[in-house]
């Protein structure tokens, strides 16, 4: 080896793991190359999802001419299944199988409605669009199959979501849980960002042929990924030959979820928070266009901004679980961040400072990292024993059904409001000052469960509400 | 009792009669799917373009 080599070596040596991104999220019982197979589920939910909200959208009102309203109406269809991702996750937790699986059954439908609605979705576009020789056909037939095509990947995107996040929590040991919400958030971002650059550069020569193969071909990777996600990952549990006790129904479980550790208060602190971080989802791009006067590089800019906080959010809030610190307190830290930063993009336009929009776009971001990260984790270790499913999707249909309804409510604030007071800055800043108000209303909300967990800590620790109380009570649900 | 000597598994799979009835049903019930699915994708095609003439 030359001196050079080594020099580098002992530079090597010297750092250890500590830049390998997510290298401590790994234990000996889950090593980091199973981790991130296991995380490539993500990666189908973040492709699906970009394909639905992002490159769909736009493709079927520019390219196909398909009316706004209903183009909005077939994105809205896969948020009626986020309700639903709750009942999944408790069937995930109770499912009977001769080969002792409990989640994987669940995966294999999942990843098969989203490859089905997939499969179909190209065509039910261009039959909904009346393209070829579809001009005559009658437009219930685009419709349903369109509205068919979209429900099956919403329904397929949430089922292999909760469950397989449900099997992420199954297979990490407690300690390493926040890593690895860490990185299935990440995951989630790189599935999207990479994607929604693909579908942008193979649709750039728009022909209804490319747009067959672009999404046929996702469906195929679909299957791919989440095969490879879920091999060999959960083990099969003996099954006894005797009377198995029958598992309780959905009503009899949930009655019991809620009743038990605050659930519904810290359900009602998931939904309204993430409502508040989701309303300006679609409004920044164009507020910086429309009311700060920049060019479309600068607000394409901006929407890297906002994600770069995202993981720079996500990544803190890894370090600072893994060493115990609470994570709903963490959460309502990334509420707080929201509130200044949310004034920071209102201020903007009076003082006419793109640095500050800037500022504020990458704060927004952080905390909505924080917060998201905070509540996964908190879920995670609050799920009741038998019941992680039915936790994870209780947080995931809370969530995603907050996300769905604030990114549609704030587009009709703006447009209410900047239609009666005739001017477009007053539309923005009433969804940014609305989400100020929901922030507060979140912390309302958070504050009897941040009380019950310091008391709770203080109890079993002579007093100290020290985040070492935390992890001995994560460690010991 | 181990797996080895469990007289139901049948070998040299190491499968139960019922763990292998409950394997087809998966694969019966995607090819199902599979067929539906393929059915509903044909019907649209040929409505855009019969058998893309």
């Amino acid at each position: 080896m030359n001196r050079a080599s080594r020099f580098m070596m002992r530079q090597w040596i010297g750092m250890g793991t500590r830049f390998l991104p997510f290298a401590d999220a790994a234990t000996p019982d889950l090593p980091l190359s199973r981790l991130l197979r296991l995380s490539l589920f993500q990666v189908a939910v973040g492709m699906a999802l970009t394909l639905l909200i992002g490159t769909l959208n736009r493709v079927m009102i520019v390219e196909l001419h398909v009316p706004a309203s209903l183009v909005g109406a077939m994105i809205a269809l896969p948020l009626l299944f986020a309700p639903f991702r709750a009942v999944i996750g408790h069937k995930s937790d109770h499912h009977r199988s001769e080969l002792g699986w409990r989640r994987v059954p669940f995966i294999y439908r999942g990843a098969m409605l989203q490859f089905g609605g997939l499969a179909i979705l190209p065509f039910a576009l261009l039959v909904l669009a009346h393209l070829g020789d579809s001009a005559d056909a009658p437009a219930w037939v685009g419709q349903a199959a369109a509205a068919l095509a979209f429900l099956l990947v919403g329904a397929g995107l949430h089922t292999v979501q909760t469950v397989g996040l449900a099997l992420a929590t199954d297979l990490a040991a407690p300690e390493s849980r926040p890593k690895v919400v860490g990185l299935m958030y990440v995951m989630l971002l790189v599935g999207m960002i990479a994607s929604a650059l693909l579908f942008g550069a193979m649709l750039a020569d728009f022909t209804p042929g490319r747009l067959v193969q672009v999404i046929q071909a996702s469906a195929v990777l679909t299957v791919v990924l989440i095969g490879v996600a879920a091999w060999k990952q959960e083990p099969r549990r003996s099954t006894s030959r005797l009377p198995q006790p029958v598992p309780p129904d959905f009503r009899t479980a949930w009655t019991g979820f809620l009743a038990g550790d605050r659930a519904l208060n810290f359900l009602l602190v998931t939904g309204i928070g993430t409502m508040a971080f989701t309303m300006e989802d679609v409004l920044l791009e164009p507020y910086g266009g429309q009311v700060l006067g920049l060019a479309v590089g600068q607000t394409t800019r901006l929407t890297a901004t906002l994600a770069i906080g995202g993981i720079a959010g996500f990544g803190v809030a890894s370090r600072v679980l893994a060493r115990g610190y609470d994570p709903l307190r963490l959460a309502c830290i990334g509420v707080v961040l929201g509130i200044p930063a949310f004034a920071a993009v209102i201020l903007a336009q009076p003082l006419a400072s793109v640095l500050l929009f800037a500022a504020g776009t990458a704060a927004i971001g952080a905390g909505a990292g924080l917060f998201g990260h905070g509540t996964l984790t908190a879920t995670m270790n609050r799920a009741p024993p038998g019941q992680v499913g039915l936790a994870l999707g209780a947080w995931g249909a809370s969530q995603a059904t907050a996300a769905g309804l604030g990114v549609a409510l704030g587009g009709v604030i703006r447009d209410l409001v900047a239609a009666v007071s005739r001017n477009p800055a007053s539309g923005y800043h009433a969804v940014y000052g609305l989400e100020i108000v929901l922030l507060f209303v979140t912390l309302a909300t958070a504050a009897p469960l941040l009380v019950a967990t310091s008391r709770s800590a203080g109890r079993s620790h002579g007093g100290s509400p020290g985040g070492a109380g935390i992890i001995q009570e994560g460690r010991a649900i | 009792m181990s797996d080895l000597d469990d007289p139901d598994r049948v070998w040299p799979t190491g499968l139960t009669i019922r763990e292998s009835e409950e394997l087809h049903k998966h694969v019966i019930d995607g090819a199902r799917v599979f067929f539906v699915i393929s059915l509903i994708a044909h019907t649209l095609v040929y409505m855009y373009s019969p058998w893309l003439k």
